[in-house]
């Protein structure tokens, strides 16, 4: 396992610490499909989006590596899902948490993610 | 829209496909990249764990339980060490790293039911679940709902998925936690006595294992939803007032 970063611990993750949306996540809660939504639309009976798996497999490497712990991860899940991200359903939710975490511990920075998050749109656009 | 599949000697439609890219699936696919390029992890590393979890399911665990049924001396070793058992119809918990994965503790205790017994398992503290044998947990599985709920009020809970149980039956709560997880081993239901252990692995569902359910000899785990018609339809004419909700 190659992970040596460890993701430290934001101010916003102690207990009872009043947390704000990320503008970046908060539009993509309110504007992004999730695939209970999408799938009956097209007729797909798999349960699951096809991301799902390499999501967990992130959650995986993250925690194989040390970065960041399957039962640290679990524990912000259930808060943000509770508050901030409490109108997405799993596993887009779990998928918010974790983009919300990189975030806030400065892993990433929102921009950086903003610009990707337009490389891809744009790639997966054009294929 | 009618499209057609073709495979050279023969064609079929196609499977529907989601036809749309949506923010989420843009979103996981960033933050993929951008945690490679940090150096969190490497491609190697995730497409390890993706082919893993991909390939784990419910099966397992119909399996074992089929198995135990039908074969004493198995099922002794099941309830002795269960991850050894597993070795047995080729479940690996050391999968995929030699060690298994970070979340999944090589320790596999299995809880057999009785006529007086019943087992239900839950983690209160996240969502410990017995990944390689039962693949990916329920969604509510995991919610704050089940969790907190079913240890302090298991009869109701349990009554909330459908299964009531006799008062002279004992419910016994296992709270999976890091270092151990759960599985129940139903009770094989009457009427299957000539089966063999395909036919009874069909029937031991994800549910059964889990302990929100019982095993039925007229319910398979590919059975098509379950549709009921409403004895009292909403807007019907027999409704009546302070009926239950």
């Amino acid at each position: 396992m190659s992970g040596k970063t460890v993701l430290g611990p934001a101010a916003s993750d102690a207990p009872g610490a009043e947390i704000s949306p990320i503008p970046l996540l908060d539009a993509i809660q309110d504007e992004g499909r999730p695939w209970q939504e999408l799938a009956p639309r097209y007729g797909v009976a798999n349960p699951d989006p096809p991301w799902k798996v390499s999501l967990y497999a992130i959650f995986e490497c993250l925690s194989a590596g040390g970065a960041l712990p399957s039962l640290e991860r679990r524990h912000i899940e259930d808060r943000l899902g509770e508050t901030i991200y409490g109108r997405t359903p799993d596993p887009e939710r779990q998928l918010l948490a974790l983009a919300d975490t990189l975030l806030r511990r400065g892993i990433l920075s929102e921009e950086d993610l903003a610009r990707r998050m337009d490389a891809v749109r744009g790639r997966l656009e054009d294929s | 829209m009618a499209q057609t599949h073709d495979h050279g000697d023969h064609s079929h439609p196609a499977a529907p496909m989601v036809e749309e890219i949506s923010e989420f699936e843009i979103l996981e696919i960033a933050v993929r990249e951008l945690a490679i390029e940090k150096g969190l992890f490497t491609a190697e590393d995730h497409r390890k764990f993706t082919e893993w979890a991909e390939q784990i399911g419910p099966a397992g665990g119909s399996r074992l339980v089929a198995k135990a049924w039908t074969d004493p001396a198995f099922k002794a070793r099941v309830l002795s060490d269960g991850v050894a058992a597993c070795r047995e119809i080729g479940i690996d918990w050391a999968e995929p790293t030699g060690q298994g994965t970070p979340s999944d503790y090589m320790e596999l205790r299995v809880l057999e039911d009785t006529p007086t017994l019943h087992h239900v398992i839950v983690c209160t503290l996240c969502s410990c679940y017995p990944r390689p044998l039962l693949g990916h947990s329920p969604y509510w599985y995991r919610s704050p709902n089940y969790r907190r709920r079913l240890v302090r009020w298991p009869r109701q809970v349990l009554t909330e998925f459908g299964l009531v149980l006799p008062p002279e039956v004992e419910i016994r709560v296992e709270d999976s936690n890091q270092k151990c997880r759960f599985m129940v081993l139903p009770m094989r239901p009457a009427g299957t006595e000539s089966w063999s252990e395909e036919q009874l692995a069909e029937i031991v569902t994800r549910d059964c294992v889990i302990g929100v359910a019982l095993p039925r000899p007229d319910r398979k785990s590919d059975d098509v939803r379950p549709v009921h018609k409403a004895s009292r339809p909403v807007g019907g004419e027999h409704h009546e007032p302070g009926g239950s909700p």
